[in-house]
């Protein structure tokens, strides 16, 4: 059991940085931003590319993750407010299509192999009679804390104050005052820097390819939708449930239902759990668990 | 306070809405334009307010052209207060919080003696702080948007149809409060209404539109009193 949640705490942690990133961008600019996931590649991939510079880890991660804050605006700026323009399906499809643009130039830049951080690689230590490395309790904390740092920053603050009442309206956001293209801006630059810091920390965790963008893409689709798609925070939880569900499925004995002492899923099976279980929530909440607000006319 | 001059509006590439209004609005004034739907009454408001660029003529606050002046900037720099007609409230935010957004820009002292000052104003809010406003009755929204955008202290007061929705009795306490502003903190106030009578019943002037034109301008009191006014825009009956 105890090993169960630590698996699911981790894999959350994998997904829920980048799922809280698309998430608080779809609040402001209503599309999901496909082109999202390849932020945290870029992130990594950049990260890494400073460290190698001999630019030490932690500003090799924060240069990164800002670098990538300003490539969102300006693919924001320059693709999506024009193609949102016509349509928020063709602004999807051409995220989808600056997501494979930039896979191609992952792989031009950086070669197929997968790549690490270059850190000293402590050996595992029992917690609770479970296997943890101490990059993985830093990277979990430090997720945790990047999401404290999100949650106090939307609802302790003026700013986040603004952010919340221009995805809840923006016309009339304008209306009290708020600059809502200035306000569009912050965010789009803030869920660039929060997806490329869950791209670094998938990275310290393990290694970063070019294709973990599109292994990435549907887990955390589904934990933002699950958590109700805009709700930044519904996401984490979103993407606790997937989490837990994939670990659920690779962890069950599937024995005694045909007829054997042992029969367990491989992993690749795990994202067909994770999607069983947004379908099932979805025929009962379309608009994901955490959407609920009261209404009296 | 408020100057409009032979204004043309309209939206995207479409006809125009417009077709050359001018209004004025003065300090301590409320005036209220009425007319038929799709006259362009709301559009004319917002053609004032800065969500609409006019094709043509201009748009003067406290003798400064504002034309081209979005309403954001309108609201932080022109004193200028505005309330939409629907989804006038942050129904994801709570009463405090919606308040507190319009009291952005105001320091901290001011805007704790502001907030105060529209509990003490508006009880229905007081004991309602905490709670969503998505939870509000539609007459508690409409209050709250009022407040929200009061909380600024703004001289010129922009309202699109306030009684939208409204049962009586809070159509009532609105207007009540409506007046109440004016004649208390010396607003210019200019009001969209589908409600005439009761609009007439608390405005100073009235501008009644008809195409897109101003086909009638008046003293409120006025209009209320002649019957072919009465018969022909309010619904009364002729004499």
């Amino acid at each position: 059991m105890v090993q169960f949640i630590f698996d699911t705490l981790f894999r959350a942690a994998d997904l829920a940085l980048i799922a809280v990133a698309l998430s608080a961008v779809y609040s402001l600019i209503r599309f999901p931003n496909v082109a999202l996931v390849q932020y945290a590649v870029v992130g990594a991939f950049v990260g890494m590319a400073l460290q190698q510079q001999g630019v030490p880890i932690v500003p090799a991660v924060l240069l990164a993750s800002l670098l990538v804050g300003g490539i969102a605006q300006v693919f924001n700026a320059v693709i999506f407010q024009r193609l949102l323009r016509l349509d928020p399906a063709i602004a999807l499809i051409g995220s989808l299509a600056l997501s494979m643009v930039l896979s191609a130039g992952f792989l031009l830049g950086f070669g197929p192999a997968a790549q690490r951080f270059s850190v000293q690689v402590a050996p595992a230590t029992r917690v609770f009679g479970v296997r943890v490395t101490e990059m993985q309790v830093l990277t979990g904390g430090l997720t945790v804390a990047i999401l404290i740092a999100f949650a106090l920053l939307l609802f302790r603050t003026p700013l986040g104050r603004e952010m919340r009442a221009v995805s809840t309206n923006p016309v009339l956001a304008a209306a009290t005052g708020v600059n809502t293209a200035r306000v569009t801006g912050l965010v789009v630059f803030l869920s660039g820097v929060i997806a490329a810091l869950g791209g670094a920390m998938l990275a310290l965790r393990g290694s970063v390819s070019i294709d973990m963008g599109t292994n990435m893409l549907l887990p955390v689709f589904a934990a933002a939708i699950l958590g109700g798609l805009g709700n930044a925070f519904g996401a984490v939880f979103g993407a606790i449930v997937i989490a837990a569900a994939e670990t659920l499925i690779t962890n069950l004995n599937f024995g005694p239902i045909v007829g054997q002492d042992h029969v367990f899923l491989p992993a690749s099976y795990a994202p067909a759990a994770s999607f069983a279980l947004l379908v099932a929530v979805l025929l009962f909440r379309p608009r994901g668990i955490f959407v609920s607000e009261v209404t009296r006319v | 306070m408020i100057e409009a001059q032979d204004l043309r509006a309209g939206y995207g590439d479409g006809a125009d809405i417009l077709n050359g209004i001018s209004l004025t609005a003065g300090r301590k004034e409320l005036v209220t334009i009425l007319g038929p739907n799709g006259c362009g009454k709301s559009t004319l408001l917002k053609t004032i307010a800065g969500y609409l660029k006019p094709r043509s003529g201009g748009v003067k606050m406290h003798g400064k052209d504002v034309s081209t002046v979005p309403i954001h900037e309108k609201v932080r720099h022109h004193r200028v207060g505005y309330v939409p007609q629907t989804d006038n409230v942050f129904r994801s935010l709570t009463v405090a919080e919606n308040l507190r957004l319009g009291a952005r820009g105001l320091d901290r002292a001011t805007t704790a003696r502001r907030y105060d000052a529209l509990m003490e104003q508006y009880p229905v809010l007081a004991s309602k702080q905490g709670r969503k406003a998505s939870a509000l009755s539609g007459g508690e929204r409409q209050i709250l948007s009022l407040a929200r955008a009061l909380i600024a202290e703004p001289e010129i007061l922009l309202l699109d149809e306030p009684s939208a929705g409204l049962s009586p009795l809070m159509l009532h306490e609105v207007f009540d409060a409506i007046a109440g502003i004016r004649d208390s903190q010396g607003m210019c106030i200019v009001m969209v209404e589908q409600n005439a009578f009761e609009a007439l019943g608390v405005a100073d002037r009235a501008y009644v539109l008809s195409l897109g034109q101003v086909a009638i301008h008046a003293p409120a009191r006025d209009l209320l009193a002649d019957p072919a006014m009465r018969a022909l825009y309010l619904g009364g009956h002729v004499a």
